[in-house]
């Protein structure tokens, strides 16, 4: 098969000494990122964004995978030995992490989570390898109204569906599409909300909005409710697993391989839902039941771990075979292709095969390097750690500052930077997500270009959404995602209330 | 808990004034819809109608018992505003002043400020000389870098105090 050859052509571009470092500055990056609280891979991505203007889009889109899956490997370090969890993905790490960590294990659970998330990344990156080419091939047939589908069903799942309110997350939402209507429009030309200045005429800037939203506002929040919050380490044990150890660790990372994989692929927000269900299943197989939430069960970390890395990898699929993001790192990188005038989409492999393949490549290398950064270096990031906090923001400041500077050269802003890090310190207050602001922003103009021609196919009916069988699935499947779990949690709510 | 209901009253204030401004600018633009069926301005007025929906929600939710489903709340109960005045003159002082003084002292400035802030936050605000020379030239230790390799490993452009590239 092609893959084959394609997969062994990707390995020779990244293994390139250039690529290869690349690669390890972004692994080293993203570890420090995953480790470091106040800042996630989106952020450092985003401050990163200003390389796209001089370096060589192999390279750095390399460079950003790097970071991507880094920060899930560095966030469970901080998990584990802080009482505090780093990533969303990792907080399930914590629960049993920590447990294990008081109980004088922390070097067995950061062992079971390295390795397990080598193992998770390996297989899930075999799946990407196969899958997407597949994918790549009939999504092809996918026209615009079943696109546009897709993106309102990206939508509805970054905002809708988890959990908390669906009121608050079509709010971000609508502020998200709000941010990227200004600017030009695509179709017509026609000048949307600049107000008459003239930056605004390219439309807001990603980096600017990422990062008002994540590090400013992060960094804003800090000193106005976080000043007093000190948080414990646990003591670090030397990192290893005893034979019984890894006897429970390896079903559990090749579960949570095939759990996280497919919430991975399709288009439904955060990496919380494969880790929780990891977790659960774990809990359930287990024979040694009593452990989990008192010393801390090693399956409690091994699982949640490999489960979160199979789904960020296969994050990847939705984004290069379709041209979906699917969280909001994945909607920065798709930002990160934009600036190159690449469209991620089925056409991908065929008018970009050698950047894509070199980058599926040097997800197998990254995987590597970050193993042996994890396990034998991990006491360098565990020093980190230490960094008190004033030094540690104000430097993210500088850090948000060179990013949002190096895109457009404009002072101004950097005004609007602080503006936005106001809204978001707002958002967070309030409980507003995030997430839907940035995907609604980057989706949203290419939503709109889908929808419309849509409509032109359709000669300007709107019955083209349901006279195409894809659309008219997808139309089933978004009012299924919206309505069932409403009608499940109505139901459960009679049957307590009868009961 | 009359402030609640003030504060989560003005949030959202803030969401149907963004609508009123999407709804406002969108009257002026034209419906040109051509062959694509509905024009530029369709987008932005199911935008604008979405939040004014969301906004008068948003209002009934918070003088009817506060927005439902709240996270716990994240940290102290009252802000700590001296540290964020500081943290913000840090990050205005640095847009204002980033094209004349250069980016490596205008970055320290902001570092030096900032850190101010956040020790000011712990409780322990440092205003010796001994404080601000040493945050100032951590500052410069990190910014320094951050100039020399986007100048010249990146040639992306920053701002300098002089034009040699390395200040």
């Amino acid at each position: 098969m092609d893959v084959w050859n394609n997969l062994l052509q990707g390995f020779i571009t990244a293994g390139t000494p250039i690529n290869l470092l690349w690669a390890l500055v972004g692994c080293t990056i993203g570890t420090a990122v995953g480790v470091l609280p106040g800042i996630g891979p989106a952020t450092a991505v985003a401050m990163l964004l200003p390389i796209t203007l001089k370096v060589e889009p192999t390279a750095s889109m390399i460079f950003f995978a790097g970071i991507y899956y880094g920060a899930m490997y560095g966030g469970s370090t901080t998990s584990i030995l802080l009482n505090t969890p780093g990533e969303a993905g990792s907080m399930v790490t914590a629960l049993e992490g920590n447990k294990m960590a008081k109980h004088g294990r922390a070097g067995a659970a950061l062992a079971t989570a390295a390795i397990g998330s080598f193992v998770a990344g390996t297989i899930a990156t075999l799946g990407v390898t196969f899958l997407a080419p597949l994918i790549a091939t009939h999504a092809v047939k996918l026209g615009p109204p079943e696109y546009f589908l897709l993106m309102v069903l990206a939508f509805c799942t970054v905002s809708a569906v988890l959990g908390q309110s669906t009121l608050r997350g079509l709010t971000s939402l609508g502020v998200g599409l709000a941010m990227g209507l200004v600017g030009i429009d695509q179709i017509t030309a026609q000048v949307r909300y600049t107000g008459g200045v003239p930056e605004l005429m390219d439309g807001l800037e990603v980096v600017l909005v990422a990062v008002g939203l994540f590090a400013v506002a992060e960094a804003l929040y800090a000193v106005l409710y976080q000043g007093r919050v000190v948080e414990t380490q646990n003591t670090m044990s030397k990192v290893h697993m005893t034979a019984s150890e890894w006897r429970r660790s390896w079903p559990a990372w090749l579960r949570a391989t095939f759990i996280g994989f497919p919430f991975g692929t399709i288009p439904a927000g955060g990496s919380e839902i494969p880790t929780f269900l990891s977790y659960a299943t774990e809990k359930k197989l287990s024979p040694h039941k009593k452990e989990f939430g008192t010393t801390g069960a090693i399956e409690g970390v091994a699982g949640p771990e490999a489960a979160n890395n199979a789904a960020i990898t296969a994050t990847l699929i939705p984004l290069l075979t379709l041209g979906i993001p699917t969280s909001n790192t994945t909607a920065i990188l798709l930002g990160a292709f934009q600036n190159y005038g690449i469209n991620p989409g089925p056409q991908l492999f065929d008018s970009n095969g050698a950047l894509v393949w070199a980058l599926i490549a040097s997800l197998y290398i990254g995987n590597v390097m970050l193993l042996i950064l994890n396990l034998p270096l991990v006491g360098l990031w565990v020093k980190l750690l230490k960094i008190p906090k004033p030094p540690l923001y104000a430097g993210i400041l500088i850090f948000a500052t060179v990013g949002v500077y190096g895109m457009r050269q404009s002072a101004f802003d950097l005004v609007l930077l602080y503006a936005i890090g106001l809204l978001g310190v707002v958002m967070r207050r309030y409980s507003f997500p995030t997430a839907p602001v940035v995907v609604g922003m980057i989706l949203g103009p290419l939503a709109e270009a889908q929808m419309r021609n849509a409509l032109s196919i359709g000669e300007g009916r709107w019955d083209v959404f349901l006279q195409r069988p894809g659309a008219l699935f997808l139309l089933v499947v978004i009012v299924a995602v919206l309505v069932l779990p409403r009608v499940l949690a109505a139901l459960k709510r009679r049957r307590e209330a009868a009961a | 808990m009359a402030s609640v209901v003030v504060r989560q009253g003005a949030v959202a204030g803030g969401v149907l004034a963004l609508g009123l401004l999407l709804a406002g600018g969108a009257l002026t633009i034209p419906s040109a819809a051509g062959y694509a069926g509905v024009g530029p301005n369709f987008l932005p007025w199911v935008v604008a109608i979405g939040l004014l929906l969301c906004g008068s929600f948003l209002a009934w939710e918070a003088f009817s018992g506060g927005f439902r489903q709240m996270d716990d709340l994240d940290g102290a109960e009252h802000g700590h505003w001296p540290g964020f005045v500081w943290v913000s003159a840090g990050i205005l002082a640095n847009a204002a002043l980033i094209t004349t003084i250069g980016f490596i002292l205008s970055c320290a400035l902001c570092f030096t400020l900032a850190v101010r802030g956040f020790k000011s936050a712990e409780g322990r605000l440092d205003l010796s000389v001994r404080a601000w020379v040493t945050d100032a030239l951590i500052g410069m230790a990190i910014a320094a870098p951050v100039f020399w390799m986007f100048t010249q490993a990146l040639a992306i452009s920053l701002p300098g105090l002089t034009n040699t590239g390395w200040l």
